[in-house]
């Protein structure tokens, strides 16, 4: 499954609104995922793609939209 | 070794409550419970100050315990809201109880500065003698500045909490206590000068939940114990949605959790030791129960304490 479907699979199991077509468009702006979601889906991406999202790492920006997720991800060996 | 004496806590009589933040911000009373978990919280009056607080909760703490001021060995005040830059509220504190001649200092680290002062007493009170940590906070002046954002004025509330550590190790020794801090996301909760407060929510709930979990799992783990051998949990009471999901990440329930937060708010350094003078008054504090505490704050600084109750009930 292509990286994108990975990620809006996990999202969908956090989202309180539907997940935005732009890649780019602020995921917290959308009103797709709010604090705590942020953290179950973090917590989802760990289990899902088997990495570890250090403590230095932990900073909502690297998360905010599909785009930035998948770069993080790329970045950390998901595929 | 040494244990926790006595605690006391003190509320102002004001009460802020839900529906009037929800006519400032146009939200609903809904919304805020549904945000944080909050109903309502306790404000001072103009004119009543963070010592009024801290005055009041010692003096409870050491009835509590049972001593006099005059048996003190050193104060620690616990404050995030101080009256002035100095002298600080541990000099006021002091004056008022009539306990010269001994260490009297403040810890200036917000939330977290009440379980920071207990692990310093922790060290210390066998050189010093019996020494009171009160913690107290007047977080709704900070609030009261502008600009107001919702998100974070619907948190807070004022109010302060004591305990008494003493060598020895009744009527609650402290088995375990570690705190710690990482200044490399000190940035996300700050409070300058002439300020309200500064808080990038998302990234403190991030680190929150996970250093707490973490700093509460590497506790029981170092003590041998596990989750469901511990008979309350005390934490900061920060949000209750917070809590939830601590309270998930730990896999612990709701009944093994003091929480007050429906009542007061984030009272920040006092919340805990509000929560715990509270569990105690309840008659919750059973013989031979552990007890676990954990707190975070600004810093960030966050950490975890294991107490035991070592002989009959303290109540």
């Amino acid at each position: 499954m292509p990286l994108d479907e990975k990620i809006q699979e996990a999202l969908g199991r956090v989202a309180k609104a539907p997940i935005p077509t732009d890649r780019e468009a602020s995921l917290f702006d959308a009103g797709v995922i709010d604090s705590f979601a942020l953290v179950d889906f973090v917590s989802d991406l760990e289990n899902e793609f088997g990495i570890k999202v250090p403590d230095s790492d932990l900073l909502p920006t690297k998360f905010e939209s599909l785009a930035k997720i998948a770069a993080y991800l790329s970045g950390h060996g998901a595929a | 070794m040494s244990a926790l004496a006595g605690f006391g806590h003190s509320l102002p009589s004001g009460l802020l409550t839900n529906e009037s933040l929800a006519t400032e911000f146009h939200v609903t009373a809904e919304w805020i419970v549904s945000m944080c978990g909050i109903e309502t919280r306790h404000a001072v009056a103009p004119g009543e100050t963070v010592c009024d607080l801290a005055e009041r909760a010692a003096a409870a703490c050491l009835r509590n315990a049972g001593i006099t001021p005059d048996k003190l060995g050193a104060i620690i005040a616990c404050t995030g809201t101080p009256h002035r830059q100095f002298p600080g509220v541990s000099a006021e504190v002091q004056k008022r109880l009539n306990a010269p001649g001994i260490p009297a200092f403040d810890l200036h680290l917000a939330s977290i500065s009440g379980l920071y002062g207990v692990a310093l007493a922790n060290r210390m009170c066998e050189q010093w003698g019996p020494t009171l940590v009160v913690a107290a906070e007047t977080m709704t002046r900070v609030m009261a500045q502008e600009p107001r954002a919702k998100e974070t004025a619907i948190l807070f509330g004022d109010g302060a909490g004591a305990c008494l550590v003493t060598p020895g190790n009744t009527p609650l020794a402290i088995r375990d206590i570690r705190v710690v801090s990482d200044a490399t996301f000190s940035e996300a909760l700050r409070l300058d000068f002439a300020s309200t407060l500064q808080m990038d929510g998302r990234t403190i709930i991030m680190h929150a939940v996970r250093k707490l979990a973490r700093a509460v799992s590497e506790l029981l783990e170092r003590n041998s114990l596990r989750a469901d051998q511990v008979g309350l949990f005390v934490f900061h009471q920060a949000n209750l949605r917070l809590l939830e999901r601590l309270m998930q990440e730990l896999k612990i329930s709701r009944d093994q959790c003091f929480i007050n937060i429906d009542k007061y708010g984030n009272t920040s350094s006092a919340s805990w030791l509000i929560a715990a003078s509270e569990a105690r008054a309840a008659g919750l504090l059973q013989a031979g129960m552990k007890v676990v505490v954990a707190a975070f704050g600004a810093g960030l600084s966050w950490g975890a304490a294991l107490v035991e109750v070592t002989e009959g009930a303290f109540a």
